[in-house]
C-alpha cells in the first residue's frame, strides 16, 4: 500500500508534465504566426495509400533528393482521412507545405479563401508551359492564378473483357440503339448487361452514369453548370437524364447497389455481368493474366449534336498559402511537372494512368495507348462528380442516385430533395 | 476521494459510513486538493472546452475553412423541418428499443442460465463474452461479407429450402436497419450478461432458502427476489445501453454509412455525414447537442428517481 503512494505521485508529476508539454504546444498552434522553418525538407502529404501509388511516390521523392536540388519527406495518409482532415491542413498554422489533391473547382474554392500558394512562378517553368490548353484552365483559379500543378490522370469508359465478347458473340456498340441490342443480347445469354459496384462504401460509382449520360444529353457546359449551382437538380434536363436512365436499369446487376465497385469489377473479370461503366483504377486489383484481356469503348453517343465530352480526372498538388518555404515548394513542384517525374509514378504504380506531361512516355500497353486517343478525341474533358462541384455535394448525390436506383417511380421527389439538400451546401 | 482519503486514517475503521465523515473539523491536506485540481484542470481543458465549443458551434454555420458565422438557433429551427432529422430520430427509437431492449433481456437471460457454477460454464460465459473483445469494425467486416448477395447468410437460407428470402439484407431499405441491429446486438449480449453476472453473484443466498421455505417457485423467487435485488445493476445496465444506443456509430457507418437514401441513418451518423462529409460543421453540431441532451436527460431523469427511491 506505502509502496503506491510515490508510484502514484510520480505518475501524476509525469502527467502534468504532460499536460503542460501539450498545453505548451498547444500555444504554438495557437498563435497564427505562419513561420514555420524556412529551412529543411518539404513536406508532401500524399492521400495515394495504395501499396503500389505509395511506392511510386516514393521513388519520386528519392529520385527529388538524388537531383540535389532540395529534398521532401513524404507522408502517406489513408486516403479516407485525408479527404476529412485536408481543411484542417490547409489552415493550420503548421500545414504540410505540398498535398496531392484535384484541380478545377475543388482547388478553387480552396483558393477562393486564400489557402493556396500563388504558383504562377512555378508555372513559367519550361515543362508546364507545353502543358494542354485545358489544363492551363483547369488549373487556374477564378482570380486567374495558377494554383495547382497536375501529374498524371485516367479515364472513364465501359470496360469489358475481350475473351467473353468473343464468348458471347457481341461486339462494341457504335450508337445507342447498338447499346441497347447488346443489352438485350447479353440478358438473353442469362448474363447480367451492366454491372454497378454501388453497395458497400462505393456509392459514388453511380455518379459516373449521371455524369455520362448529363454529359450526352445535356453537354459538357450545362453539366459544369449544374454542378456550379447555377441550375437546378429538379429542371426538366435533369429529368431527361433520369427519363434515359430509366431505359437501361433492366440491364443493370440487380445486386448493383449491394455490392462495392471491387466486387463489382470481380463479378466483369468472371463474366457473370457483362461490361462496366469504370475509371482505369479498377485495374489495380485485376489479376495480372486478365489485365490483357481487358478492353474498352466510349460510352455510347446520344445527341450527336452535343460536343464530345469525357471524363478524365486530373491528379496532383497543391501547396498551402501558410508555407514557411516558398522557393523549395517551387523548387519540388517545378519537378514534380517533369516527364521524369511522371514517368517514375507511371513506371513504380499500376500503369494506367496517363502522365500530364505531353513528352513523357505511358506504360505503352494497348489499352493505354487507345485510352490516350479517346481523350484526344474529346472536345470536352470532365473531372467527375464530386471534383466539378466539391467532396460536400457527393453524399446528397450518393443518396438521390440509390433511392433512384431501387425506386425509379418516385424520381420527382428525389429530384426535389436532391435540390433541396444542394442548396444546404451551396450556402453553407 | 473516499478512496484517495483511506491511506490516512490509518486505524482502519470497522463502518466507513459513519467515521470518514464525522470526525472532526474538515480539514483538506493540499495534496488531496492537488489530486483533485489537476484531474480537473485536465478534464476542464480536454473534456468541458471542447464541449463548450460545441456548444457554441451549433450555434454557427461554418464549413471547417472559414471563420464560423453565428446564426442563433436557425440550425435547430433548419431540424424542426428536416425529414432526415425526423427519420433519424425514428431509427433512433427504434435502435433504443430493440438494441437496449433485445440486448438487456437476452443478457439477463444468459446470466441467469449461465450463473450455477457448472463444469463448462466458463466457456460458454467466454464464447458469450468474445464478441465483446473484437473491435465493432472488425466484426463489422465480417458481418458484411455474411450479408452480401451470394454471402453466407443466402447460401445458408438457399440450402434450407428458403431461396425465395434471398435478399441483398444491408442495400435493402426495409431490411437494412435491422441488419445493422444484429451484429450490435450480438456484441452487447455478452457485455450485460457480464454486469448482470456480477450482480446475480452479488445476491444473498439466504433469501432464496427463505423464498424456497415459504413455498415461492421458480418464477416467484425470479420474480420477487432476483428482479428487486438486481435494482441496482438495472441503473447500470439502463445507463450503458442507453450511452451505447445513442452513440452507436461504428457498426452502421462501417456497414450502410446509414443508407441506403437514410433508411438506417441514425442521428450519430447523421451527425457525423453532415459535419465532415458534407462539412456544415454549424448543423452537425447542432445535431451532437440534441444527441447530449437526449442521452444526458434520459440517464439523469432515471438516475435522479433510482436515489430517490433509495434514500
Amino acid at each position: 500500500m506505502t509502496n503506491h503512494q510515490p508510484n502514484r505521485r510520480r505518475f501524476l508529476t509525469g502527467l502534468g508534465a504532460a499536460g503542460t508539454a501539450a498545453l505548451l504546444s498547444g500555444c504554438v498552434t495557437a498563435t497564427s504566426s505562419g513561420k514555420s522553418s524556412s529551412k529543411g525538407a518539404v513536406t508532401l502529404q500524399s492521400n495515394l495509400s495504395a501499396p503500389q501509388a505509395k511506392a511510386a511516390m516514393e521513388d519520386i521523392v528519392a529520385a527529388y533528393a538524388k537531383k540535389g536540388s532540395g529534398r521532401a519527406t513524404l507522408n502517406t495518409v489513408a486516403a479516407e482521412t485525408f479527404r476529412t482532415q485536408l481543411p484542417t491542413y490547409l489552415t493550420s498554422a503548421n500545414p504540410p507545405d505540398v498535398c496531392t489533391w484535384y484541380p478545377g473547382s475543388v482547388a478553387d474554392a480552396y483558393a477562393k479563401k486564400d489557402l493556396l500558394l500563388d504558383l504562377d512562378d512555378v508555372w513559367t517553368s519550361p515543362d508546364l508551359k507545353g502543358y494542354s490548353k485545358a489544363l492551363h484552365s483547369l488549373c487556374t483559379a477564378s482570380s486567374g492564378k495558377k494554383v495547382f500543378v497536375p501529374a498524371t490522370y485516367y479515364w472513364w469508359g465501359m470496360f469489358y473483357r475481350k475473351s467473353n465478347f468473343a464468348k458471347w458473340g457481341v461486339s462494341e456498340p457504335k450508337s445507342w440503339d447498338d447499346f441497347l441490342d447488346l443489352c438485350d443480347k447479353l440478358k438473353s445469354k442469362g448474363v447480367d448487361p451492366i454491372g454497378l459496384g454501388a453497395g458497400g462504401n462505393t456509392a459514388w460509382v453511380a455518379s459516373a452514369w449521371f455524369d455520362y449520360l448529363d454529359i450526352r444529353i445535356n453537354g459538357a457546359d450545362y453539366h459544369r453548370q449544374l454542378l456550379a449551382g447555377k441550375h437546378r437538380f429538379d429542371d426538366p434536363e435533369v429529368r431527361k437524364v433520369f427519363d434515359r436512365w430509366q431505359e437501361l436499369l433492366p440491364y443493370f446487376d440487380p445486386n448493383g447497389t449491394a455490392v462495392a465497385f471491387q466486387d463489382a469489377t470481380t463479378s466483369l473479370l468472371n463474366g457473370r455481368s457483362g461490361m462496366m461503366l469504370i475509371g482505369t483504377f479498377f485495374a489495380d486489383a485485376a489479376p495480372k493474366d486478365a489485365l490483357d484481356d481487358i478492353d474498352f469503348f466510349r460510352f455510347p453517343v446520344i445527341d450527336p449534336k452535343i460536343p464530345l465530352a469525357e471524363e478524365a480526372p486530373v491528379d496532383g498538388y497543391f501547396a498551402s498559402a501558410r508555407t514557411g518555404r516558398r522557393d523549395q515548394v517551387s523548387d519540388l513542384l517545378r519537378y514534380l511537372a517533369t516527364a521524369e517525374a511522371q514517368e517514375i509514378y507511371i513506371k513504380g504504380s499500376s500503369g494506367t494512368v496517363l502522365p500530364c506531361h505531353p513528352d513523357a512516355k505511358d506504360a505503352g500497353t494497348a489499352l493505354v495507348k487507345k485510352g490516350r486517343k479517346h481523350i484526344e478525341e474529346a472536345v470536352e474533358i470532365t473531372q467527375f462528380f464530386n471534383r466539378d462541384s466539391s467532396d460536400a455535394m457527393q453524399p446528397a448525390a450518393d443518396t438521390a442516385l440509390t433511392k433512384f436506383l431501387a425506386k425509379p417511380k418516385s424520381i420527382g421527389g428525389i429530384l426535389t430533395d436532391w435540390q433541396r439538400d444542394a442548396e444546404k451546401i451551396w450556402n453553407a | 476521494m473516499a478512496v484517495l482519503t483511506a491511506p490516512h486514517q490509518k486505524p482502519p475503521v470497522p463502518t466507513p459510513s459513519r467515521g470518514g465523515r464525522g470526525r472532526g473539523p474538515r480539514r483538506t491536506p493540499p495534496l488531496v486538493l492537488a489530486f483533485v485540481l489537476v484531474p480537473l484542470l485536465a478534464e476542464a481543458l480536454w473534456v468541458f472546452w471542447p464541449a463548450a465549443q460545441g456548444f457554441y458551434l451549433a450555434l454557427t454555420q461554418w464549413d471547417g475553412v472559414s471563420t464560423p458565422q453565428f446564426v442563433g438557433l436557425d440550425n435547430f429551427r433548419e431540424m424542426a423541418g428536416d425529414e432526415v432529422f425526423r427519420s433519424a430520430a425514428g431509427h433512433t427509437v427504434l435502435w433504443l428499443v430493440l438494441f437496449g431492449g433485445l440486448s438487456a433481456l437476452l443478457g439477463l437471460a444468459a446470466a441467469l442460465l449461465l450463473q450455477q457454477e457448472r463444469r463448462g460454464v466458463g466457456f460458454y460465459r467466454a464464447a458469450l463474452f468474445l464478441p465483446v473483445v473484437f473491435s465493432l469494425v472488425a466484426t463489422a467486416l465480417v458481418w458484411q461479407a455474411i450479408y452480401q448477395p451470394d454471402g453466407v447468410l443466402n447460401q445458408l437460407l438457399e440450402s434450407v429450402g428458403l431461396g425465395s428470402l434471398r435478399h441483398a439484407w444491408l442495400a435493402d431499405q426495409d431490411t437494412a436497419l435491422y441488419a445493422v441491429i444484429v451484429p450490435a446486438l450480438w456484441r452487447q449480449i455478452g457485455y450485460v450478461m457480464v454486469l448482470y453476472l456480477a450482480g446475480l453473484k452479488g445476491i444473498d443466498p439466504a433469501l432464496y432458502e427463505a423464498a424456497k421455505v415459504d413455498g415461492a417457485g421458480a418464477w416467484q423467487r425470479f420474480r420477487h427476489v432476483t428482479l428487486p435485488q438486481l435494482r441496482s445493476v438495472n441503473a447500470v445496465v439502463l445507463s450503458v445501453i442507453v450511452i451505447d444506443s445513442l452513440r452507436s456509430f461504428d457498426v452502421v457507418w462501417s456497414l450502410t454509412r446509414g443508407g441506403p437514401y437514410h433508411s438506417s441513418e441514425l442521428l450519430s451518423t447523421y451527425m457525423y455525414s453532415t459535419a465532415f462529409q458534407s462539412l456544415r460543421l454549424g448543423y452537425g453540431s447542432a445535431l451532437a447537442v440534441v444527441i447530449f441532451v437526449l442521452a444526458f436527460g434520459v440517464i439523469c431523469s432515471y438516475l435522479v428517481r433510482a436515489f430517490r427511491e433509495a434514500d
